[in-house]
């Protein structure tokens, strides 16, 4: 199965951007895009627009922003981690906030790694290839034992 | 209160000068019948006697002597040496006299006033005695006086016809007077008159002794009156000032209460300002970096994807977007920074300031920010506060430290405690730029630069932070120059 990235980010411009750094990093895995929590919900739980979907067929890695219309990234996160399916499923919380609490209430929830989008690009390309290189090609992830 | 002096004066006089006069009189009036005494004796003993030693023979039908026979010439002669005695004592004597209007004796001839009075008690046989006060030459005397016997049979022997009389008396007493006298008449009053001056004089200075115990004791009751209503007033004047000190707590218990009641609604504006102060900064963090991240983010995928097609201008456009928005990018990072250091609830920790200033060296040596600067910091500074805030304080004040010194030959930043200060004041000293003193007060404002952007880059917010920060640990910022010899910055925490 192929590996992919879950994308949550509802402003195109961080989404272009975010993609071209992933390319620009030489990480060429599919980018699935959801525009809102309630969107990257349906997706990963397989429901909606979404329930043809195979529910074992988790993304490598969500990068998920804070800020979102409809149900916010850290309402995502709380039911991400409160389903059976997607517990262990890492999520980076990808943001332009670098409020002490958001980066708290991430932990709190269980993110796996906080991630806060700078404005220079160089320093968010630095961030994009490290992020890239640690969960798609060093991190053994657990989704793909448990799918198989 | 004249009149009532005067009053009581005249009736305190009245009184003594009675009590004074009855005394005196009492005393005259023992004179007087310790004479009428001695009369009786001589006529009751004496005459029977020499009248029975007489008819007996045993003395000569001639033999008269009024030595021992005239009762009025003993009692004379006795008050006579009386009166001696009592001029001895330093009194006046007492006037004494048998007075009547028929003497043997002229010296017993009585006077108008005498006479007067031997009628009176003649017509007026109840009357005993008779007493008066009167003035002679402007002396007060007391005059006493009490009827003589009413003349008997007995008395007519020597009294009654001259030829009965005995031979010794009508030999002695050749006139007329004390003979023919009537059986049932008084024949003589007897009279004493005694200077009451000293009396009066004694009634005076007991008067004024009464009257001025009694003013002294009066002064004593008004002097009592006047401090019972002095204390009374004084007692009045407390209690009012009780009930207006009561009013006076009422009114500030009240305007407290108000104050109370105003703090609290300030304080619920100011938590709902801060609360709008941070969704604010919350949405500056967010919604301003997003677009900003955009305008870096594109301009240099048009530069890396189409950079070639454009022209050396073009390209220097686009890297002057991207300087742009980093600066930009800077000034709403400081912005948020100020935000928190204002907002931060804060901790009061016992703090190694020395290492805290360390730190902040390492990070600027990490980053390669700090150039070939030479650190010297003190160690063993400690001082009490929030470590997050006070670490901004150093890092503020350090990082400025290295960039105003990084033009010089041997750049160097000191941090250290004033020797001796109380409480301790802690400075971070360059020996770099400086700047100049009289812009001193605008050091500390938001946004205020003393530098060129282009010489010095900063988005002239960091010593506002510091202030904000030190404000809130209770202490004081404050910076010292000259143009080219450094700065140094001093500040305290807390007082």
């Amino acid at each position: 199965m192929k590996k992919y990235i879950l994308l949550v980010e509802d402003n195109p411009d961080d989404e272009a951007l975010t993609i071209r750094a992933l390319r620009r990093n030489n990480i060429a895995n599919e980018v699935v895009v959801a525009r809102n929590g309630a969107e990257a919900l349906d997706f990963l739980m397989a429901r909606g627009p979404h329930v043809d979907r195979d529910p074992g067929h988790l993304p490598e890695v969500v990068l998920l922003d804070l800020k979102l219309p409809k149900v916010s990234g850290l309402e995502v996160l709380e039911q991400v981690r409160a389903a059976e399916q997607t517990r262990l499923l890492p999520v980076v919380v990808l943001t332009t906030s670098s409020e002490e609490k958001d980066l708290v209430e991430s932990y709190r929830l269980g993110a796996n790694s906080f991630i806060r989008k700078p404005v220079d690009f160089d320093q968010f390309m630095e961030a994009i290839r490290n992020l890239g290189m640690y969960w798609l090609v060093l991190n053994q992830s657990a989704n793909g034992r448990d799918g198989s | 209160m004249g009149l009532g002096a005067v009053l009581v004066s005249a009736l305190v006089y009245g009184v003594v000068s009675r009590y004074v006069n009855e005394r005196a009189e009492a005393n005259i009036r023992n004179v007087m019948l310790t004479h009428r005494g001695l009369h009786r004796y001589i006529q009751e003993n004496m005459h029977p006697t020499f009248f029975k030693a007489q008819a007996d023979g045993q003395v000569g039908l001639d033999f008269y002597s009024p030595i021992i026979f005239s009762s009025s010439y003993i009692v004379r002669v006795m008050h006579g040496l009386y009166n001696e005695e009592r001029v001895k004592d330093g009194r006046p004597p007492i006037y004494y006299k048998m007075a009547s209007d028929n003497p043997r004796n002229p010296v017993n001839r009585a006077t108008p006033y005498e006479a007067q009075l031997l009628r009176r008690f003649n017509e007026q046989r109840d009357l005993k005695e008779f007493r008066e006060v009167t003035d002679i030459d402007g002396e007060p005397f007391l005059v006493h006086a009490m009827p003589f016997l009413e003349t008997g049979q007995a008395c007519l022997r020597c009294h009654g016809k001259r030829e009965k009389a005995p031979i010794g008396l009508q030999n002695l007493y050749p006139g007329e007077g004390g003979f023919n006298e009537h059986a049932g008449v008084i024949r003589a009053v007897e009279i004493i008159r005694a200077p009451l001056s000293k009396e009066r004089y004694a009634a005076l200075l007991l008067t004024g002794g009464l009257l001025g115990g009694l003013v002294g004791l009066g002064s004593l009751t008004l002097f009592n009156r006047h401090l019972r209503s002095k204390v009374q007033e004084r007692t009045i004047a407390l209690e009012m000032e009780i009930v207006e000190r009561g009013r006076a707590e009422q009114q500030v218990r009240i305007l407290n209460q108000d104050l109370e009641r105003r703090v609290d609604e300030r304080t619920q504006q100011l938590k709902a300002a801060n609360h709008e102060l941070d969704a604010f900064a919350y949405s500056v963090s967010h919604d301003l970096r997003a677009p900003l991240r955009a305008i870096d983010g594109f301009s240099q995928a048009l530069d890396e994807d189409y950079g070639e097609t454009l022209q050396v201008e073009g390209r220097d456009y686009l890297h002057r977007i991207r300087r742009g928005c980093t600066r930009m990018g800077d000034l709403i990072e400081d912005l948020l920074t100020l935000s928190r250091s204002t907002r931060r609830p804060m901790e009061n920790l016992s703090l190694d300031l020395s290492r805290i200033a360390q730190e902040v060296i390492q990070e600027l040596r990490s980053t390669g920010a700090d150039g070939r600067t030479e650190f010297v910091v003190q160690p063993g500074l400690v001082a009490q506060g929030d470590p997050v805030l006070v670490r901004s304080v150093l890092q503020n004040l350090i990082g400025n430290a290295v960039k105003f010194s990084s033009k010089v030959e041997t750049p160097r930043v000191e941090v250290g405690m004033v020797s001796g200060s109380h409480p301790a004041a802690f400075f971070v000293r360059d020996n770099g730029a400086g700047f100049d003193m009289a812009y001193r007060d605008k050091l500390f404002g938001a946004f205020q630069r003393l530098h060129d952007a282009e010489e010095f880059p900063g988005s002239g917010i960091g010593l506002a932070t510091v202030q904000r920060i030190v404000q809130r640990h209770g202490g004081h910022v404050q910076a010292s120059s000259q143009p080219g010899e450094g700065a140094l910055f001093t500040f305290t925490l807390g007082a």
